[in-house]
């Protein structure tokens, strides 16, 4: 989020407000868990950091405590740094799958009934998302990003058919033996 | 459970192909409650006999055994010509290959099932150009499906579905030849479909279009594997992805 | 040689896989051609049994005739036997205008000629059965002896007078029955009549006993007979004798065949266009295959010659085949069609090079005709369209769809089917038109009055002409009814299954099978009304062409009967293929579309 923020102010220094309405306007839906007050808690932590820096503008009558934020030289650095960055979120699937394994060597639980109610649950998800990106107007930002979530639920949803299939399989097997 | 609010019902439905050792049930041993203003999603891989039984639950097809009830009407038992008329009326289909007729414009095919239904033709054009207009296709009425992309024909087959004021809508893999963008166009569709009280049935292998749906019923061979809800289920976990900081 | 065994390697496939259409071209080739070579052999089989007959028989080649009788004629028909061009001569004798009963009271008008008892040199009639004339016995001549069903040992009443049929003989010196008496009496005309012989003294009798009319007439051979026509300019001069050239009399024995002749060509004609269509019809609905094959055979490099040969040879090789079929049938048919009389004896020689040529001429434009189309479009078609070719995509008609929406359904689906494919369309009117011409042609031919060979035009011995042209008009307009229905029921077929995925979509939106298949029946008989009513005065017109005089128009009401039984006929011939076709299942048709 601190890169997010640092990046924004790229552009021309703001007002932590615009910065949080222009956060929003990207993330759609999901951004609407983020408090009003998130956004000048991180740019607090990026002052005392040296990365950006606070000043006070000339007031205008009608919002009169407005500050205006820049970035420093270092601050700078930072989001040309982060530019070049190709990290990426880890699929976090080995969870699950060893949690299969585990269930079916101890015959703790059917391996089925788990995926069922994985899919179960990934699919309220998944119609969450939807029905948000749904609701989202055409070429908005965070439709895109909606469409991010979506896609990657439904490739999620497509290896709980494969592990179903194969877990399928080993019952299939060990109920013939 | 009330019978009279389930406008589809099925109850132990057989559908058999082939015969002696080729002999594979592509339905077996079916129940299945639709109640009024449903949207249900049947899913599963192809040739899990999904698409089979929307035809016995449309009257396309005949079962090889058990009851098909459409609106408190058994139905299985009936012959061509009334099942014809029932669909008529009551069931409005969308097909993933579209099934335009290629010679009419998309008013006209539109048109085709209101006129079927003994419309005058006043009436029917007046029911395909505000179909047309909600699904967001007046402007090309009076183009013909070859002048028209993938996710419009679809949209004028939806429309031509619904001329009738059908008891439920039965879409077959109704995304199953459009990209992304047509849909999400479609499933746009649905979704108004769905808040105004229409009664869906859609089968379909896209877990994004089954996900749009109340309730989610999962096919394997032929059987019903799972039976899930999904309507008021919300989680708030969208808003989640982004949590505060540390 | 690789090219050549390619092409009939794939030739030979595709008949095979399409056996029935390959059938029916054969039929309808053989048909066509068979008709068509027996109108054009007629008048050489006509002239091929007078020739073998003249020659049987000694036949002369002038006949003299005087429509009166006594020393003055006869000495003046007795010094032409002088004339310096004449070896041989046979009389004068007598010819006497009697009637003759048989023992079923039959009557009809004869002309008995005086013969000797032992034949001369000229005029030997040929007694094909029993012997020749004695005192007290008759001989008949074959092709009346064989009207009035008498055979040797049965008894007719001639004058009165019962004879015994002695014998049955044949002669070239007179037409054939029934115009054996040439000549009226004194030199007037003459009705349908039959011929027989008596010896001279009992011709005498016959003659004087009742004072019946008597001509004289005498045979003569000449010495060059193609100097025949330069012998009777000399002798014409002479008033009180009528000459009969062997040329005219075999000229004579074509009159029986007169309206056979058009009767055969034109119906070839109507057949070899019904073959076109009927074909045409299956060639349209393969037309797609057609042209997947040859985007097939493109891809793997053969050029657009060898593709619009082998679509060419398969045609071509049934049309050819059936020509010969045709043709062969047209020989083993031939002598019955050409001699309606048995008043010839003889061999009928196989059709000539003439017809021959335009047999096959018909054989290979019906062949050209109907697989035009699909060679052209298979030969222009980019190999890669061609390959993923589907069915010609018919045009929108947005006026037409707008006037069927008016309509009830089976009409609304039958007009629609019936516009998107024009051609066919006009094709099922062709084929209708042409039915109808035929049966307008049958219903003259029997609306005109009819006059038996009997006694004053009595039908107990039926116009032997009028019962020829009847039957063969007849059996020509059941071939033509025979291919109509083929046509028909190909048509509807086709159309079924070219529409079958919108069919299975108006089924799927609630059309019920019974209103799908009245469509498809409507969807042939709105074509088949202009047709069958076109048919009418094309009928009427066509038979104005070719027959004499003014023949006799038949009732309206029956002209009327015919446009509507040809429509109901075509109704319930598309019952069926419309029925089956609007019974295959919905949804596999459905899915079959979208694979």
């Amino acid at each position: 989020m601190q890169d997010a923020v640092l990046a924004m102010l790229a552009k021309e220094p703001s007002h932590g407000y615009d910065l949080r309405t222009r956060l929003r306007q990207s993330l759609g839906p999901l951004g609407e868990s983020m408090n009003p007050g998130q956004i000048y808690v991180t740019l607090a932590r990026l002052e005392k950091a040296g990365l950006v820096v606070c000043e006070r503008a000339d007031g205008l009558p009608e919002r009169p405590e407005r500050k205006v934020y820049a970035l420093t030289p270092a601050g700078q650095q930072r989001v040309a740094a982060w530019l070049t960055e190709v990290g990426w979120p880890k699929p976090d699937l080995a969870e699950f799958h060893l949690k299969l394994v585990a269930a079916a060597a101890a015959r703790l639980a059917d391996p089925m009934q788990l995926v069922a109610a994985q899919r179960r649950e990934l699919l309220r998800r998944l119609r969450e998302a939807q029905h948000a990106a749904l609701a989202e107007p055409a070429g908005s930002a965070a439709a895109l990003l909606l469409e991010g979530v979506v896609l990657r639920l439904q490739a999620d949803l497509r290896w709980l058919d494969a592990c179903e299939r194969a877990w399928s399989k080993v019952d299939d097997e060990s109920e013939g033996a | 459970m009330n019978v009279s609010s389930a406008v589809v019902r099925a109850h132990g439905l057989v559908k058999q192909h082939g015969r002696g050792q080729g002999r594979v049930r592509a339905v077996d041993d079916v129940d299945l409650e639709v109640p009024e203003g449903q949207m249900l999603a049947v899913m599963g891989p192809s040739g899990c006999g999904k698409s089979t039984l929307l035809h016995l639950l449309g009257g396309l097809e005949r079962p090889s055994d058990g009851e098909v009830w459409l609106a408190g009407q058994r139905i299985d038992t009936l012959g061509e010509r009334a099942l014809a008329r029932l669909r008529r009326r009551s069931v409005g289909f969308v097909f993933q290959a579209f099934h335009l007729v290629e010679e009419l414009s998309a008013a006209e095919n539109v048109e085709l099932p209101a006129l079927l239904a003994g419309r005058s033709p006043r009436e029917a054009r007046r029911r395909a150009h505000s179909l047309l207009e909600r699904v967001g296709l007046d402007a090309r009425a009076r183009h013909l499906p070859s002048q028209l992309s993938g996710g419009q024909r679809q949209r004028v087959a939806i429309a031509r579905a619904l001329v009738n004021d059908p008891l439920v809508v039965m879409a077959d893999e109704p995304t199953g030849n459009l990209d992304t963008a047509a849909t999400l166009d479609a499933l746009r569709i649905f979704e108004d479909l769905r808040a105004a009280g229409q009664t869906l049935v859609i089968v379909t292998h896209d877990e994004r279009v089954a996900a749009t749906a109340d309730r989610l019923v999962s096919m394997r061979d032929g059987m019903f594997v799972d039976d899930t809800r999904l309507a008021g289920t919300g989680t708030g976990w969208l808003g989640g992805l982004i949590g505060p900081e540390d | 040689m690789g090219p050549i065994v390619l092409t009939v390697r794939l030739v030979l496939a595709d008949v095979r896989r399409h056996k029935a259409q390959a059938a029916m071209l054969l039929l309808a080739v053989t048909v066509a051609t068979a008709t068509m070579a027996l109108g054009l052999s007629l008048r050489g089989v006509s002239d091929a049994l007078y020739e073998q007959t003249r020659a049987a028989t000694a036949g002369p080649d002038v006949v003299a005739l005087s429509g009166d009788s006594g020393p003055a004629v006869t000495s003046a028909l007795a010094s032409l036997a002088d004339a310096p061009e004449v070896i041989a001569h046979h009389g004068p004798y007598r010819i006497v205008y009697a009637e003759l009963t048989t023992r079923d009271s039959i009557s009809s008008p004869v002309v008995v000629q005086g013969f000797a008892e032992t034949p001369g040199a000229v005029n030997r009639p040929l007694v094909t059965s029993g012997r020749w004339v004695r005192s007290g016995g008759t001989v008949l001549e074959r092709g009346f002896a064989t009207a009035l069903g008498v055979g040797v040992g049965d008894r007719v009443t001639v004058a009165g007078r019962s004879y015994p049929v002695v014998g049955i003989a044949v002669t070239a010196a007179t037409s054939i029955y029934p115009w054996a008496a040439q000549i009226g009496p004194g030199g007037g005309p003459s009705d349908y009549s039959g011929l027989a012989w008596m010896t001279r003294s009992d011709a005498r009798t016959l003659a004087s006993s009742h004072d019946l009319p008597v001509t004289s007439a005498l045979d003569l051979k000449l010495r060059d007979p193609a100097a025949t026509e330069a012998f009777l300019d000399a002798h014409r001069a002479s008033t009180v004798t009528n000459f009969r050239s062997w040329r005219f009399t075999a000229e004579q024995d074509m009159v029986i065949l007169r309206d056979s002749q058009p009767i055969l060509v034109v119906g070839s004609w109507l057949l070899g266009f019904l073959a076109v269509t009927g074909v045409a019809a299956l060639a349209a609905g393969r037309a797609v295959e057609q042209t997947r094959r040859a985007g097939l055979l493109k891809a793997v490099g053969a050029t657009p010659g060898l593709i619009a040969t082998v679509l060419l040879t398969e045609y071509l090789a049934l049309a050819l085949a059936g020509d010969a079929l045709g043709l062969v049938i047209a020989r083993l048919t031939v002598p019955i069609i050409a001699s309606p009389t048995a008043s010839r004896i003889g061999d009928a020689a196989g059709p000539g090079g003439a017809t021959v040529a335009a047999a096959t001429v018909l054989a290979v434009a019906v062949g050209v005709l109907s697989t035009l189309r699909p060679t052209l479009r298979a030969m222009r078609t980019a190999t890669v369209t061609a390959l993923t070719a589907t069915a010609h995509q018919p045009r929108h008609r947005p006026w037409l769809t707008a006037l069927s929406a008016l309509l009830p359904t089976p009409l609304l689906l039958g007009l629609r089917l019936t516009a998107r494919r024009p051609g066919r369309a006009v094709l099922q009117a062709c084929s209708t038109a042409t039915t109808v011409i035929a049966i307008v042609a049958l219903l003259t031919l029997y609306a005109q009055p009819e006059r038996g060979y009997g006694l004053g035009g009595s039908s107990a011995l039926p116009n032997l002409r009028d019962v020829h042209d009847r039957r063969l008009l007849l059996a020509i307009t059941v071939l033509l009814i025979a291919l109509a229905v083929v046509n028909t029921i190909t048509l509807t077929w086709t159309t079924a299954m070219e529409a079958r995925a919108n069919m299975a979509i108006a089924r799927a939106l609630g059309a019920t099978p019974g209103q799908i298949s009245a469509g498809l029946s409507v969807a042939q008989l709105l074509p088949g009304l202009p047709g069958a009513v076109i048919g009418v005065p094309l009928g009427v017109g066509l038979l104005s062409l070719f027959s004499a005089g003014n023949p006799a128009e038949p009732p309206s009401s029956w002209l009327i009967g015919a446009v509507l039984a040809t429509l109901l006929a075509t109704a319930a011939l598309t019952a069926l293929p419309a029925r089956l076709a609007a019974r295959l299942p919905v949804a596999q048709t459905l899915n079959a579309e979208t694979a």
